[in-house]
């Protein structure tokens, strides 16, 4: 972090000098403090959304929209409509939390957990989010070479965009910056809403699936992998570290908690919105053979949702999952840097120049250039590593959210924000169905690839 | 202001003598430091939070799930390998 030096000016009053990550932050909270002071509602609103909802629409990256289409598109609609707003409202209490921590603490999970718990709890959260941010990445580049592949244009190009994002949004050295030019991509989440629109879907069937039913078919290993990667394409390990860590970098305090709340349940929205809107694109192609759609070879969804749908379906949702690669690349890249700074002891700020948060900015680009590597790799299992990005998420996800909790009930760092018996409540539950489904995947799929049960 | 966390101080009220230092940049630095909470500041957040070690219960359901975690990964990497096969 940045030297703390101490004023000199004021014997009476011996207050930090301000570092340029101080002065960055403070310049934000003015116009908070303004606004919050002539009561201009929504203007404060404006100015205080944006790590909930970046959080939840970077969720909707490609593995995810990607998982979605291919749900729908061998299932049809059913279950997975009100599935989809059930686990976002999961995502929304795990998120919820993590806000508040950051809000009152001003201090990123990985920090806390390092500090407060000791270097091997830390350390042990950081490998996870490491591995799973490096698989999530690789499979986000994987989306846009997809998307891109609908425009002929193929991995290098796929890679450039994605390192040219990343380096262009963290020129300005400052958060503000950042977020705004973040969340002015991620509102392209929307088009696959508009994809869904445009394959002009039965309202009525859409209406009817809202009862769970009908449950998807198959094998048992298929429905524990559909659960499993389902939920790893709506809460994972780098959401956690994201929000957290973004929502002390923009300065939130505890008066902001409630709109922090609305950030996040209106990012939760909009993410179960537009998960529905890729749903009900790949819900076309059911009875078009769309179980049989290979979404990684070629163009896959869109090239199919071309020939089904017309060609504004498949270019707009190209045009999505370059989108949600993109965004997830922003903010999956963002965690990392955050969770490297924090337990490495460094500068950890979008507010801080790349002088003064040298190894925020490496860790930011680095991870990303790691995982472009990958794409770029001849014969590279792409499919694969893209399907089981979500699992892997979902697996090692339980430890991050009990770690979570338990922060979010320290009173000696919470004090009266300490979670709520109820939030406890649906939080435990959170974490036991998201063990319990990755376990029993993983544990079922290990034992029919070495033959002890049959598929 | 919002009410204190534990691990917050006082903000830095504005100070008479800061108004009448002559220099403009310090003065301009009180008026930024108004709009952060004491415990914002990066020299603030540089301090380590106190250790508060986990109880026996807490650390051994840890270490449980810890390894129950890792075994799982470790099963779903091999089946990642084995299907690439």
């Amino acid at each position: 972090m940045g030297t703390p030096e101490v004023a000199a000016s004021s014997p009476l009053l011996r207050q930090p000098r301000l570092t340029e990550e101080d002065t960055a932050r403070s310049r934000d909270r003015s116009r908070v403090h303004h606004a919050r002071r002539h009561r201009k509602r929504w203007h404060l609103l404006w100015l205080l959304v944006g790590p909930g909802i970046l959080a939840m629409l970077g969720e909707n990256d490609g593995p995810s929209m990607i998982a979605y289409a291919a749900d729908g598109a061998q299932y049809g609609l059913g279950f997975f409509v009100p599935f989809i707003p059930l686990l976002f409202a999961m995502a929304y209490v795990c998120q919820e939390m993590c806000m508040r921590v950051g809000a009152v603490t001003h201090r990123g999970y990985g920090e806390l957990v390092l500090q407060r718990y000791g270097r091997v709890w830390g350390w042990f959260v950081a490998g996870d989010l490491t591995l799973t941010n490096l698989v999530t990445l690789v499979a986000e580049f994987v989306a846009i070479r997809v998307g891109l592949a609908y425009f002929h244009l193929g991995a290098g190009v796929a890679v450039a965009l994605g390192l040219a994002l990343v380096v262009f949004t963290l020129s300005g050295g400052r958060y503000w910056r950042w977020e705004r030019i973040v969340l002015g991509l991620a509102a392209f989440n929307g088009l696959f809403l508009l994809a869904a629109i445009l394959v002009k879907p039965d309202v009525g069937a859409i209406a009817g699936s809202l009862d769970f039913t009908p449950f998807p078919g198959g094998g048992f290993n298929t429905l524990l992998l559909l659960l499993a990667s389902t939920i790893g394409a709506t809460v994972t390990p780098w959401m956690i570290f994201f929000q957290q860590s973004a929502s002390a970098d923009k300065g939130m305090t505890p008066s902001d908690v409630a709109h922090g709340r609305y950030d996040t349940a209106l990012g939760a929205v909009l993410a179960a919105i537009f998960g529905i809107g890729a749903l009900i694109a790949g819900a076309a192609l059911l009875s078009h053979g769309g179980s049989g759609i290979q979404g990684f070879a070629g163009a896959g969804f869109p090239q199919a949702l071309e020939r089904v749908a017309g060609g504004a379906a498949g270019t707009v949702f190209a045009l999505g999952l370059i989108e949600a690669g993109a965004v997830a690349i922003l903010t999956i890249s963002a965690s990392t840097a955050y969770a490297a700074g924090e337990c490495i002891g460094a500068s950890h700020s979008f507010n801080s120049s790349p002088r003064g948060a040298a190894v925020f900015y490496a860790a930011n680009i680095g991870v990303a250039l790691l995982a472009a590597l990958v794409i770029l790799i001849p014969g590279a299992p792409l499919l694969s590593i893209a399907l089981n990005a979500n699992v892997l998420a979902t697996v090692l996800l339980p430890v991050s959210l009990v770690l979570l909790v338990i922060l979010a009930n320290d009173k000696d760092l919470m004090g009266p924000w300490v979670n709520k018996r109820s939030t406890n409540i649906v939080g435990i539950g959170v974490i036991a169905f998201v063990g319990v489904c990755g376990a029993a995947y993983g544990i079922d799929s290990f034992l029919q690839a070495v033959h002890l049960i049959g598929s | 202001m919002s009410a204190r966390t534990p691990l917050s101080r006082a903000t830095p009220t504005r100070d008479v003598t800061s108004a009448l230092d002559p220099q403009a940049q310090e003065r301009a630095e009180d008026e930024l430091i108004m709009h952060l909470e004491r415990d914002q500041f990066v020299a603030e957040t540089s301090r380590p939070v106190p250790r508060a070690p986990l109880g026996a219960w807490a650390s051994g359901s840890l270490w449980a799930l810890r390894v129950f975690v890792v075994v799982v990964s470790l099963m779903v990497i091999y089946t990642f390998v084995d299907q690439l096969h």
